[in-house]
Parts: C-alpha cells; sequence; structure tokens
C-alpha cells in the first residue's frame, strides 16, 4: 500500500488543498476589491469573518476526535441571546465582562451536554447534536422571543475598530488560538484526541481514555461556539435568536474544506481556519461580482462537494493510470 | 519460588459455546512455552484471559504466587503483561513512533512530549530489525503506508517497548516472511535472556520446535497434556490435541476415490495465487463434497472468495472445462456458483426483512417487473418446504428464526437459484448439534441431487464425516489432501500444524 506523493503530502500538511483554494479566492477577491490589503479592509472582512472561524476550529476538533456538532448554531445564538439581553446597550464594562464568562461556562454547559450523551451514552453523534442543537435553538428564543437589545457602543467599537500595528484584531485572536493548539499538539492529550478519532479499538486497548477524549472535544466545541457567539455580538451589536444557524452547515464545510476528513483522525485547526476565510471570501466575490445570491449556496455546496470528491478522484486516476 | 504466572482451571464461556472447560498453564521468567491446540481448542481465548481482555468464569490466575484478576488490557500491562495481538491494536492515521508510544509519551517538565527522545527510542527498537525492514521506514513514517509484515513488527515493538514481564505472542509470527521470523527468535532469545517470560501461540510447528522450551497442549477447553518440548515428539503432540473419535451425527456414504475419478471434472483451479494464497491447484467433481481444512486464516476463505470473483486473483479456473474469471459475484452467480457466507448476521442476512424477501434477494431479477409475486411466493414456500423450515409464516422477519433455521434461510436463498456450484464459508459456527445434523442431511442430499459442494469449516469433525476428499490449507497453500482411509482427525490436526503426515491406520 505505496502512497501517493499527493497524500503523503497532505497527511503531513492536511490544509494543502485549502491553502490552493485560498490563493485562488483570495486573487479574484484581490481583481474586484483592490485595496482588499489596506488595514482597514482588511479589519472589515476579518471582523465579519472571526465567528465562523471560531466555530469551525471547536468542529474540528470535535471532527478529529471522530464526531460531529451540529449544535454548534445554536449555541452561537444562545451565547448571542443571552448577551443581549443581560448585557444592554447601557450596560457597564463590569456586567459585560461578567456575562461574557457565563457565556462561555454556557457554551461548555451546551457542550458537556453533547459529550455525555456521545461519549457516555455512545449515541450517534450526528442524530444527538441535532436533537440538543432544537434544545438550545429553543432556549436561545425563550431568552429573546424577539431580535433587539444590545450591547453598549463602547464594546463594538473595540471589536470593529481595534488594529494593532496595521493587523486587525482577528488575527491576534487567531495567533492565540493557533499557539494554545500547538501546545496542545505537543501533549499526551494532543496524540489521545488523534488517536481516538482514527481507530477507537485500538486506542482503547493502548490504554488511551477513550470517553473522557470524546467527552472533552464537545465541551471545546461548546467553548469555541460560545466565542464565537460574543464574536457575532460584538460584530453586530445587537441580538437575534436565529444569528448562529447558518453557523453550522458553514463551520462543517470549513474543517472539510481544511482538510478534517469527516472520518476522524486526522487535519487540524489551521486548515478549517483558512476554510472559514475562503468561505469568506466567496461570499466577498459574490457580493462584488453582484451575481444572484443562489450563488453563494451554489459554490459553498461545490466546493464541498470538491473538497470531499477530490481524494478519491485522485487516486482513481492514479489507479487509472497504474 | 513461586513461577511468573499460573492460570489454574479456566473456565469461560461464550453464549452457548463453552471455549475454555478447565485450562491450567505455568511460566517462569525467562521461559518459552508454546501454546497448541487445534480449532476452537481455546488457545486464544486463554491468551484473552491472561491479557486482560476476556474476564474468565472460573479459575484463578496467580502472578508470583498471589492472586490477581485484571478488569482490562491496560491492568494486565500494567502488571508487565504485554500482547501482540492477532487482530492489530495500531491507529492507522498515526506514525510508528506515535502508536508505540501511545499513552507512554515521553515527557519534558512533566507535559510536553519529548519528540527528540521518542524519535530516538523507536529508532533504536526498529533498528532490533534492522536489514529485514526497507530503508525508508522512520519512526515518522504513517502506520496506513505499511505493509502487513512491517505493521505486525510495529505491533510486536509496541508490545515490547513496555519491558514486559511476560511477552503473548498470539499468531505474531503469521504475516512475517522467513528473515524476520529468525530476527525475532533471535530476539526472543535475548529477550528470554533478559529474564522475559514469553507464551508462544503459532500454527507453524516447525516454529514452535525451534523457539519452545516447554509447551502445553489444549484441547476442547482443557489443558491435556504439558512437558519439555525436547522430550516431546511432534507426533506425540498431535496425537494429544486430536480429539477422541466420538460417534457423531454426520451419516454420509462417502464416495470412494474411484467412484470421484469416474465423474465429470466441474471444477478445476490451476495455481491460483491472490496476497494470502500462494499457488492452489484442485480439481472437482460433479456432486463431491470437497472440504476444506486446517487452522483458521490460512487462506481457505481467500480460496472461496476468488472463485466467486470476491477477490482478485491470478491462475486459471475452468468451469465445465471452458476457462472463466469472475471479477464481480454477480458473474459467478450467473454461472451457477453459490457463496454462502459464514457471518450470517453480517454478510448473509437482512435480519429485519421478511424471510420471504430474504429467500428472494438473489433471484428477483427471475420475476421481471412488475413482480411476478405469486410465483416469487410459490417458488420461495418450495424452498421453505425444502428445508424444512419452522417458520411462522414467509412474512415473518429473519430475526424470529432460531439460529438454524436462519442459517437455512441463508442457504435457502440461494438455492432458489439451482446452484451447480455451493461454497460454504463456516456455515455452523454457533449452530448447535441438532440443526448441525439436519444441515448435513441438506448437504447431503443436495450432493445426491449432483449439486458441487466445497465446504470450509472450523469444526474438523464435520470436515472428516461429511468430506469425500479434505484438502488441508497450510500458510496459503494445499497442505495434504486426505481421501478415503486417511481422512482421520490425527491426520487433519497433524497436517493442519505442517506436520508430516502420519502412517494410515
Amino acid at each position: 500500500m505505496k502512497q501517493s506523493r499527493w497524500q503523503q503530502a497532505t497527511y503531513r500538511h492536511p490544509y494543502l488543498f485549502a491553502l490552493l483554494l485560498l490563493v485562488v479566492a483570495f486573487t479574484a477577491n484581490l481583481l474586484l476589491q483592490p485595496n482588499l490589503l489596506e488595514p482597514t479592509t482588511l479589519n472589515s472582512n476579518m471582523r465579519v469573518f472571526l465567528p465562523l472561524i471560531l466555530v469551525a476550529i471547536g468542529q474540528a476538533i470535535v471532527m478529529i476526535g471522530g464526531g460531529i456538532d451540529i449544535s454548534v448554531g445554536s449555541i452561537v445564538s444562545v451565547v448571542n441571546a443571552l448577551l443581549a439581553t443581560q448585557i444592554g446597550l447601557s450596560g457597564d464594562p463590569s456586567t459585560a465582562g461578567m456575562m461574557m464568562g457565563a457565556a462561555l461556562v454556557v457554551g461548555m454547559g451546551a457542550g458537556a451536554l453533547n459529550g455525555l450523551f456521545v461519549a457516555y451514552l455512545r449515541l450517534q453523534p450526528i442524530i444527538t447534536t441535532f436533537a440538543t442543537s432544537f434544545i438550545y435553538a429553543g432556549l436561545a428564543l425563550f431568552i429573546l422571543p424577539n431580535p433587539g437589545g444590545g450591547v453598549p457602543s463602547r464594546l463594538t467599537a473595540f471589536y470593529r475598530e481595534t488594529i494593532i500595528l496595521w493587523l486587525p484584531l482577528a488575527f491576534y485572536v487567531i495567533a492565540l488560538i493557533l499557539l494554545v493548539w500547538a501546545f496542545i499538539r505537543r501533549t499526551r492529550y494532543g496524540r489521545y484526541l488523534y488517536a481516538v478519532g482514527g481507530k477507537a479499538d485500538a486506542a482503547y486497548e493502548t490504554g488511551v481514555p477513550v470517553q473522557a477524549v470524546q467527552f472533552s472535544t464537545y465541551v471545546a466545541s461548546g467553548l469555541m461556539a460560545a466565542l464565537g457567539g460574543i464574536a457575532m455580538t460584538l460584530l453586530t451589536g445587537s441580538g437575534n435568536a436565529q444569528v448562529g444557524d447558518p453557523l453550522t452547515l458553514s463551520s462543517i464545510t470549513a474543517a472539510v474544506i481544511g482538510g478534517t476528513p469527516l472520518s476522524g483522525g486526522a487535519g487540524g485547526i489551521a486548515g478549517p481556519i483558512i476554510g472559514a476565510v475562503i468561505l469568506g471570501l466567496i461570499r466577498n466575490i459574490i457580493s462584488f461580482a453582484s451575481v444572484a445570491t443562489w450563488w453563494q449556496t451554489f459554490v459553498n455546496a461545490a466546493i464541498i462537494v470538491l473538497a470531499l470528491a477530490l481524494p478519491g478522484i485522485i487516486n482513481l486516476v492514479r489507479r487509472r493510470k497504474g | 519460588m513461586p513461577p511468573l504466572l499460573a492460570v489454574r482451571n479456566a473456565a469461560k464461556r461464550y453464549g452457548a459455546v463453552q471455549a475454555l472447560t478447565d485450562a491450567s498453564l505455568e511460566i517462569s521468567a525467562g521461559e518459552t512455552l508454546a501454546l497448541i491446540g487445534a480449532n476452537g481448542s481455546g488457545k486464544s481465548t486463554l491468551s484473552k484471559v491472561i491479557n486482560g481482555v476476556v474476564a474468565p468464569d472460573g479459575g484463578q490466575l496467580l502472578l508470583d504466587g498471589r492472586m490477581v484478576r485484571f478488569d482490562s488490557p491496560h491492568a494486565a500491562k500494567d502488571a508487565g503483561i504485554s500482547t501482540v495481538f492477532q487482530e492489530l491494536s495500531l491507529v492507522p492515521q498515526m506514525t510508528v513512533a506515535e502508536n508505540i508510544w501511545l499513552t507512554r509519551e515521553p515527557l519534558r517538565r512533566n507535559l510536553l512530549i519529548d519528540r527528540r527522545t521518542e524519535r530516538q527510542r523507536t529508532e533504536e527498537l526498529l533498528s532490533l530489525f534492522g536489514g529485514t525492514l526497507r530503508a525508508d521506514l522512520t519512526p515518522d513514517t504513517p502506520v496506513s503506508a505499511l505493509l502487513p509484515d512491517e505493521r505486525q513488527i510495529v505491533e510486536i515493538l509496541k508490545a515490547i517497548s513496555v519491558n514486559p514481564r511476560l511477552l503473548i505472542l498470539d499468531e505474531a509470527t503469521a504475516s512475517l516472511d522467513s528473515r524476520q521470523v529468525q530476527r525475532l527468535f533471535e530476539l526472543i532469545g535475548q529477550w528470554k535472556a533478559r529474564g522475559t517470560a514469553i507464551i508462544f501461540i503459532s500454527h507453524r510447528m516447525t516454529e514452535i520446535e525451534q523457539i519452545a522450551d516447554r509447551y502445553s497442549v489444549l484441547r476442547n477447553g482443557q489443558t491435556v497434556g504439558e512437558g519439555a518440548m525436547k522430550d516431546a515428539a511432534a507426533g506425540d503432540l498431535v496425537a494429544l490435541m486430536a480429539p477422541e473419535t466420538s460417534s457423531s451425527a454426520i451419516e454420509r456414504h462417502r464416495l470412494s476415490p474411484d467412484d470421484l475419478a469416474a465423474r465429470r471434472v466441474v471444477l478445476q483451479i490451476d495455481d491460483l495465487r491472490t496476497s494470502v494464497l500462494r499457488g492452489v491447484s484442485i480439481q472437482v467433481h460433479e456432486g463431491e463434497l470437497l472440504g476444506i481444512g486446517g487452522l483458521k486464516g490460512q487462506g481457505q476463505r481467500d480460496l472461496l472468495l476468488a472463485i466467486f470473483g470476491g477477490a482478485p486473483y491470478s491462475g486459471r479456473i475452468l468451469l465445465d472445462g471452458k476457462p472463466v474469471h469472475f471479477t464481480h459475484p454477480r458473474q459467478a452467480m450467473n454461472h451457477g456458483v453459490a457463496l454462502v457466507p459464514g457471518d450470517r448476521a453480517g454478510e448473509g442476512l437482512l435480519s429485519i426483512r421478511a424471510i420471504l424477501e430474504n429467500l428472494l434477494v438473489p433471484s428477483w431479477r427471475a420475476y421481471g417487473f412488475p413482480l411476478r409475486m405469486k410465483r416469487a411466493r410459490q417458488d420461495a414456500s418450495a424452498i421453505a418446504t425444502r428445508l424444512d423450515l419452522k417458520m411462522a409464516g414467509l412474512d415473518a422477519p429473519v430475526s424470529s428464526l432460531s439460529g438454524g433455521n436462519a442459517q437455512k434461510v441463508v442457504i435457502g436463498k440461494w438455492l432458489l437459484r439451482n446452484p451447480r456450484i455451493l461454497l460454504l464459508d463456516d456455515p455452523t459456527k454457533g449452530v448447535d448439534i441438532a440443526t448441525k445434523a439436519e444441515f448435513y442431511r441438506l448437504l447431503t442430499r443436495l450432493c445426491d441431487e449432483g449439486t458441487t459442494v466445497i465446504l470450509y469449516s472450523s469444526d474438523d469433525e464435520e470436515l472428516i464425516g461429511l468430506s469425500d476428499r479434505l484438502l488441508v490449507m497450510h500458510d496459503g497453500r494445499i497442505g495434504s489432501e486426505l481421501a478415503g482411509a486417511s481422512l482421520t482427525t490425527a491426520n487433519l490436526v497433524a497436517a493442519s500444524l505442517g506436520v508430516a503426515r502420519m502412517e494410515t491406520p
């Protein structure tokens, strides 16, 4: 079973395909929007991409561990509803800080519930998190039945306008997460994550705490969804109990484009970050090229199908030749 | 001084099957013990009792003379017992180094994995097999890119990397080439000198004679003999392993070699090779019941699959004298060849669907469009009657049937197509004796009607009782052919282990 060079390269660098696609999307976007690289334009793009980037990272962690989390969008909605109602347009910074802390706890709690069902009660991840997504969506609507509320403009301004050394805030957030990830990858927990996603039986036989690792991935995903929810709230400055809905499928798309196989045990978070940026750029291109919005859905779908099928197609072509 | 490990009177039951009744063994530090026995004698179960994969129903496990109980493979590993599993325990997406040190990664400041040390230690381990592995096999090679023998070696290295006090090698040499086996034996010598005890399970008698200090023989889950290897002749061991001949439920009039020779050759196979098979040639006659025997995993299943078009092969297959090369089971089916799989829940039946549907699955095409349900139902009920199927009705789900009756459905669905050649893959595994007897009568009748049957079975007694001729496979080849007077259990066991054939009584 000799592997092809492409297989070996993508094994070492799972984000290779995403990087290629990024170059294409970026070039296209640059042609349509020549000032793309100016700090203010970059910032106005990145602050929009950041919520999806955060959610996609959590999604990727679950997928590496062999699961999937359909409830992330609803967790974002819960957090948004919570912050918009509890902080309010005239809230003071200390309440805001407290509520954001609470939002993270809520996100992890929602993730823990998912993890409990999937890891310890051994329920099927897609069905389980699909079901819990309705619980969380219902909770968000309960907290905030009608769009409204918000956060003080001082907070939104900080999120929207902060540029340090020509680079937008989002870059520093991403850098920090990549740093934490690089650290995790070098701990035993990082190895366990990949072992559990790769072949849970073998990991168990070797003595890896399989259930605890699976549980932890859902908690991490809940935490990242809560962070995504905070970013979303600071971006929009207002509350809407359905704001997170589109993020679920986009996060899976981003993770898959970023080289995280649905079968688990491979990939990383650099790829999904790039994947989320690509999805954002495509949205830009479509709005700048002033084509119908259904193109966006169409192109998104075409890319995910391509990303899923590409390894198989490459193998098929090689076998025909060989 | 007590032995390193002693098992006393271990018993284990899986459902209706008593895998171990009274198994005992003792092993001291620095000793190699060969655990031998025929198919289903309980070797694997006993090794699983020792390494904590299976909890015994009865008996004792003594480590250094103290009673122990292992709840998990991990607990056994902590006690210094390490196993090279037959079903591999490697994560394909991870590298060689990551797999070997999983859960035991060397750490720096108790937190971060020290990759350099890990790499170094892996290289040291790999160098144990240096020269027998390809040069570009490094600690960073993903396991998914390894060949079966390389995976097996990584598995061995993973087991030895914990510096175990007791190492269990369960068929660890099966996929290794002869140079790798010799290197492994040299290493076993070194490990023994360090005081490691080794339990060695193998289907190759020559290897057992070469490496073992002592032997322990299992038969029907019971330890029936043990002693020093140098005092034992291969023939004596075989005699110990072979079960006493019991009057079985099988009544089949065996065709004599002369009868067979007079019949038409239906299937001829020349030099068949697959990834497992290494040159198999067979001639099968019309109405013959050809048995395929030997220890598990010697290529029997591959042989059936290759004939059925389910596995790629090289070589020549003649059906009624005409060359055929099936690449898909449908082609084989159209030529009147049928395969009844052994794993009836997984491959043979749609268990929640009706008996009628299950019987008709391979034959729907014969009933046109729209389906002529009336005729289909008639044909299905004719088969049900012929098989004497005990059921509530054709519309009852297969899951409502007893194991034996479910097995009949698996065969019945192929009988609807009137196969000329019926390939059976261990059909009576986990089936009770009464059902077996009924199944044997069915096979006998089919053969009398002119159907050619090739039967692979892990039940030696059944093979001896039913077969006109019996081919014993060993390491992907036909080890020997038993027919007429040489069809005895003792000869089958001897041939299974690759021991020279004994004289016919």
